[in-house]
């Protein structure tokens, strides 16, 4: 298993020189990639035990393989797969799959490293990869995109180092087990990195823009499993620590009804997602032990329906609401959505109940809120018109590409009902239908109408930054508190 | 007194990166940043001693610790190379906005 891990680890890297040296050959090593990530994830999930690695005696790179990181592997090769069956036909360079495949690699890695200074490293090679990815189309608003991105994460890197160093400096190891008593303010550093990261609570207000100003398939990259990258480790951490548990579950519902709340209120397909992202990561964090099936129902759909909406022949709702979209389109639209609201029969559904029996109490109010709102937003994309006229002159021609592409994602949103189908018990059945009822009647008596315009100054860059430093002290408040309260009892 | 230095250097470079307008000198700040936390790497590393961790016949000398300076050559090489990329953006970016005012820039390319 540990040369196996090795050399699937280096390969993505290796494929990649070698897609740029040998352009012709960039879709197909691109695919094996992606296919080759499938074959290890189903080899972690037959593997009872989880293994632990450490390379290079005990100051080496550590690596830790179990079923969580299964599920994100899997994730991960399913949104990349699907990505380029959608891009296969568009002709794009070689430079693009070279990128895909790094940020493939890089991202997997970050799913099996166990110590702070690998995941720095890989969440790095993500941000450029990613940076590439986005720029892609060489527009001055991509290349300002890009840029503020960078920014952003590489001066979150930076507390994350501080982080690091501290953890070193009272352990001598980097291990992750040694963020239990190291200092708060090493916790504080370490979490703002992989909170601002991952795109939660007000540290990821810059997602939106970026995800929604991409490109449709690199958005889907972004969305679908790049941001997890930020969210597993905090995962790891509160799954290794019971100290942080609560913490993590604390920004899982801040993020959770964050998120939801800028959704509602959306007037442009891209920019919904994108919010709606902020929110589901929550649910991810809110119940750590079953983030990992959340994990991979939301890369699922989220890839999916930011495919979809590139297709679209508009991106304002409004628009929408008059250009109707072909009827076959319209019904993998239809499917994505009710996945993500929870409705039965998709694997969204088992995901939700499963997540939300891990809930604390304190946690149920806001993330039953969270789930209206996901019904609420959602409803938009429902209540669409659709007609079978595909001949329309203002839709865009849709390629092969796209079909094999929903093909795959929607139906690993099937086959994943499989995962936990104790689900379906009446009771279960009857929660996630009210509550999807309830978010189409608020919509259609309330939010259709509404014309609220939420303000975006708070995505500046001088605000995002501004707001990393607040987030800072309120995470050193939070885990200095605790740390006192530890000490009285 | 080292640790504060190294502390008043890093905030420096984050203020700088919220107040300065200008794109280059945000950049410019970012590496500012990354300068203090190197510095606090190699602070660690040199708490127990300062020699060269190199095997010698000198026997009884404290040596500094390798593994943050082993670690924080990586991150240096990373930190370098993304403020290339950034550079290269930057670049082209300035062909449209000269000035490379950040409000500026933002303003034209918001949607």
């Amino acid at each position: 298993m540990t040369n196996l891990t090795v050399a699937w680890m280096a390969i993505p890297f290796v494929l990649g020189f070698i897609i740029y040296l040998i352009p012709q050959t960039a879709r197909f090593l691109a695919l094996g990639v992606a296919l080759l990530s499938t074959g290890y994830a189903l080899q972690v999930f037959f593997t009872a035990s989880p293994v632990e690695i450490q390379l290079l005696d005990s100051f080496g790179v550590s690596l830790a393989v179990d079923q969580l990181s299964g599920f994100f592997i899997i994730t991960n090769a399913i949104v990349t797969a699907a990505v380029i069956f959608y891009c296969w036909p568009t002709g794009k360079s070689a430079f693009f799959y070279m990128n895909a495949v790094f940020l493939h690699g890089s991202v997997n890695a970050t799913f099996i490293c166990a110590d702070f200074i690998s995941l720095y490293v890989a969440l790095e090679v993500i941000s450029i990869a990613s940076f590439l990815l986005m720029t892609y189309p060489r527009t001055d608003r991509s290349i300002w995109v890009g840029l503020r991105y960078l920014f952003v994460s590489n001066v979150a890197m930076l507390f994350y180092l501080v982080g690091a160093v501290l953890v070193y400096k009272a352990h001598h190891s980097f291990n992750f087990a040694g963020l239990e008593g190291s200092p708060p303010e090493a916790i504080a550093f370490i979490f703002l990195g992989l909170l601002a990261k991952g795109g939660i609570f007000v540290s990821g207000l810059w997602l939106p823009l970026t995800h929604s100003e991409s490109d449709s398939p690199v958005s889907a990259l972004l969305s679908g499993v790049v941001v997890k990258a930020g969210v597993f480790p905090l995962v790891r951490c509160a799954l290794l620590l019971e100290e942080l548990d609560p913490i993590v579950r604390f920004f899982g519902v801040g993020t959770a009804v964050l998120g939801v709340a800028y959704a509602v209120f959306e007037k442009d397909t891209k920019r919904m997602l994108a919010f709606h992202t902020i929110s589901q990561l929550g649910f991810v964090l809110a119940a750590p032990a079953v983030g990992g099936f959340y994990a991979l129902t939301h890369g699922l759909v989220k890839s999916a329906l930011f495919l979809i909406a590139g297709i679209l022949p508009s991106r304002s709702f409004k628009e929408l609401h008059y250009k109707p979209i072909p009827t076959s389109i319209w019904v993998a639209l239809i499917v994505a959505s009710f996945s993500i609201s929870g409705f039965p029969l998709l694997s969204g559904f088992g995901a939700k109940v499963l997540t939300s029996k891990n809930f604390l109490p304190w946690q149920v109010v806001g993330m039953n809120i969270a789930a209206l709102g996901t019904a609420i937003s959602f409803a938009k994309f429902i209540f669409l018109p659709h007609s079978k006229d595909t001949t329309e002159s203002h839709s865009k021609k849709v390629q092969w590409g796209f079909w094999v592409a929903m093909a795959l994602l929607l139906g690993g949103l099937i086959a994943a009902n499989g995962v936990y189908y104790q689900a379906y018990t009446l009771k279960n059945i009857v929660k996630p239908l009210i509550t999807i009822a309830l978010g189409w009647l608020s919509y259609w008596f309330i939010f259709r109408k509404l014309n609220i315009k939420l303000p975006r100054t708070v995505e500046k860059i001088d605000h995002l930054m501004g707001v990393m430093s607040l987030t800072l002290l309120l995470l050193f408040w939070i885990v200095w508190t605790r740390s006192h309260f530890s000490i009285l009892f | 007194m080292l640790e504060a230095s190294i502390f008043a250097t890093v905030l420096c470079g984050f203020l700088g990166t919220i107040f300065k307008k200008n794109l280059v000198m945000k950049i410019i700040s970012m590496d500012i940043m990354s300068t203090g936390v190197i510095a606090y790497y190699v602070l660690v590393s040199s708490r127990d001693g300062v020699f060269t961790p190199i095997l010698s016949l000198k026997n009884d000398v404290s040596y500094a610790d390798p593994v943050p300076q082993a670690v924080i050559l990586t991150a240096i090489v990373i930190g370098f190379s993304i403020q290339a990329l950034m550079l290269v953006g930057v670049m082209k970016l300035s062909k449209d906005n000269p000035t490379l005012e950040t409000q500026v820039i933002e303003e034209n390319n918001t949607p």
